[in-house]
């Protein structure tokens, strides 16, 4: 028991998911009912968190300096793209979700492009590049909010049994990135480079390629999110991904994947996601005012990534 | 002869008069200064700008009026903007402010080089720049109001809030909260902030909702109905009375919900045109016809009566509009006076 307890302590994840255990029981009490609906609200947005968030997380395992800023704006285009390739017709849905796919590994591709062969620092590329990405959302959906057709809006918000069906989307990803990151020569090369870069080029392995691939990886992680956010909440909005650029980067850190690279941490991805969502619905349920809030978000998540950081370390 | 030529030159004038009515600004440039694009009120605003300045300028009443809108909403982005425009020699600056008072420098290096300063949306405190203001307290007592009206035996309300810590969410949170005071039978259950964004609205309230009572009414403001609407069906509730923001997804949904079981809700905001009426308050100053500092700007309103009308002339996932004209700013001056 003790064995397992220390074993448990010492899994990266461990510290988000103990974390969003926390504010949701606090949240639960201080409201006097509706646990249950609050998990379910709590899976239904966090899955938007986990997605962009696993690309993120591949992406800063690569290394110091390796980030992804150009995720809300990738979020604004493949959404607007999706939606309107679909055109409100459930017969769309297929070339919709391929288009804003290629789209986001596009500008995953246009990323890697900036950071490889220019040279230039991921932060400064990948921002950049989304100030072009936001412009062309910009242009093609003219500011316009355009719908999701019907079946896929549907399978966004549906939630039998208050599990919703986005989530499994979600969870299969997580799956996915979790096997290649630990079974594939691109995942335990992304870790490798995230070590030692000149280490792993040394041994042979095809750093570039891999570190290219990421990028796009991260692209088409961010697509997805934008068409299931703008299925999930009526449709592609210019500002729909704004929110994700701190907390793509949030649930990455809080979820115990390390800052310096080369080891990443899928599973905390949910425990992170959860708790950012329930974090602020206890502090909406708790009632504090604005300034409150942001001071207890602050101190609650520098806690969580102590924590799990001080454990580790020992 | 020669008073056969002054008669010439005399119809001419009378011609050229008729043709170009405000000859005094035909030769004048007024410039847009935009802190932000990325959302659909931003976006509705600048079409608003180009259609009316477009009509203005082929009608020769200024020479040109072109749009600059800064990419990261920066004040040290928009002050260097406004630099700029001054070194250019613009005779007027509308301006949608990123900040109330730290742009002031920038706008009275502006005001000394003779420029004319009109702040609209996001208005400027320098004293020498012209300000439409909203009544935004106002809009925020008239929802409460509203409730009452439709709801004399009281109930819990929601409050959705916008942005944190900026001077328009205080204005509305005053006015809701001044007005909830002289309506003890409401009871205010639960405050969230939205952004002025619908998804960051629609999380917020689907994250207290699950411990939330039963929910009469939700105050808003602007861009966040929609959201809370979905919340509300997602968790399997009915929909309360929600204040709506005058995006046509929320009158859509409205008119959809009012079909089905006659529900009734009310809805205002700022029209994005609110530009065009700067623009025209510029043209009046320069045409040497000041109005006072401070105007009031009339904001749109959507009552059951007008749903219909309105979401028939608003694009399908747009906002409801409306371009003011010359005269409205004549008569903005008239009322100010």
């Amino acid at each position: 028991m003790s064995a397992r307890l220390r074993w448990l302590v010492r899994q990266p994840w461990s510290w988000s998911f103990a974390a969003a255990i926390v504010v949701w029981l606090v949240a639960a009490v201080a409201a006097g009912q509706g646990a249950g609906g609050a998990l379910t609200a709590a899976l239904a947005f966090g899955t938007f968190y986990v997605i962009v968030g696993l690309g993120q997380m591949v992406v800063v395992t690569l290394g110091p300096g390796n980030v992804d800023l150009s995720i809300p704006s990738t979020i604004a285009l493949a959404g607007v793209i999706g939606m309107k390739v679909m055109d409100g017709s459930n017969g769309g849905i297929v070339p919709g979700i391929l288009a804003a796919l290629a789209a986001g590994a596009a500008v995953g591709l246009a990323n890697a492009g900036l950071v490889f062969l220019l040279r230039i620092p991921p932060i400064v590329a990948t921002l950049s590049a989304s100030f072009i990405v936001q412009s062309i959302a910009i242009e093609i959906g003219g500011g316009l909010l355009v719908k999701p057709p019907p079946a896929l809006a549907w399978f966004a918000t549906a939630a039998p049994l208050g599990l919703p069906l986005a989530a499994l989307v979600a969870l299969a990803l997580s799956l996915l990135v979790s096997l290649v990151l630990a079974r594939t020569i691109f995942g335990r090369t992304v870790s490798a480079i995230g070590q030692n870069r000149r280490a792993a080029r040394l041994a042979g392995l095809q750093v570039n390629l891999v570190a290219v691939a990421t990028y796009a990886l991260s692209g088409v992680l961010s697509a997805v999110c934008g068409v299931l956010l703008a299925s999930f909440s009526g449709g592609a909005s210019l500002d729909m991904g704004v929110e994700y650029l701190l907390s793509s980067i949030a649930v990455v850190v809080i979820g115990g994947t390390s800052v310096n690279g080369g080891r990443a941490s899928p599973a905390g991805v949910w425990g992170a996601a959860l708790f950012l969502f329930l974090l602020v619905s206890m502090l909406n349920t708790l009632g504090f005012g604005a300034g409150t809030r942001m001071v207890l978000t602050g101190l609650v998540i520098i806690g969580v990534i102590t924590a799990a950081g001080g454990e580790r370390a020992a | 002869m020669t008073s056969r030529i002054a008669g010439l030159g005399f119809a001419a004038m009378l011609l050229l008069s008729a043709a170009h009515a405000d000859a005094a600004t035909a030769g004048k440039r007024i410039a847009l200064s935009n802190n932000y694009a990325g959302n659909s009120w931003r976006q509705t605003m600048l079409t608003s700008w180009t259609d009316a300045t477009g009509q203005a300028v082929k009608m020769g009443i200024v020479k040109e009026a072109p749009a600059f809108t800064t990419a990261e909403n920066q004040v040290t982005e928009q002050a260097a903007q406004i630099q700029n425009m001054i070194l250019q020699g613009y005779d007027a600056i509308v301006i949608d402010a990123a900040s109330p008072n730290a742009l002031n420098g920038a706008i009275k290096s502006a005001c000394d080089a003779g420029i004319t300063v009109i702040s609209f949306d996001g208005v400027v405190t320098a004293p020498c720049a012209w300000r439409l203001t909203v009544d935004f307290k106002g809009m925020g007592a008239e929802q409460v109001e509203y409730l009452a009206q439709r709801l004399p035996q009281g109930g819990n309300l929601i409050q959705i809030r916008g942005l944190a810590g900026t001077s328009i969410d205080d204005a509305f949170n005053q006015g809701m909260l001044d007005e909830l005071k002289r309506h003890p039978n409401f009871h205010l259950v639960s405050t969230v902030y939205g952004n002025w964004t619908q998804t960051v609205a629609q999380k917020a309230v689907a994250g207290v909702l699950p411990g939330l009572p039963d929910i009469a009414g939700v105050l808003t403001e602007g861009g966040d109905g929609y959201g809370a609407a979905q919340a509300f069906s997602s968790a399997g509730r009915k929909e309360p009375i929600i204040i709506m923001g005058n995006r046509q997804d929320e009158l859509a949904w409205w008119k959809q919900q009012h079909d089905k079981d006659g529900y009734t809700t009310m809805s205002s905001s700022i029209a994005p045109g609110v530009v065009t009426l700067a623009f025209w308050v510029a043209q009046q100053v320069l045409d040497g016809h000041p109005p006072p500092k401070d105007l009031q700007v009339p904001y749109l309103k959507i009552s059951q009566d007008t749903l219909a009308d309105t979401l028939a002339k608003t694009p399908s996932g747009g906002l409801a509009n409306k371009l003011y004209t010359q005269q409205d700013a004549e008569q903005l001056r008239a009322v100010g006076h």
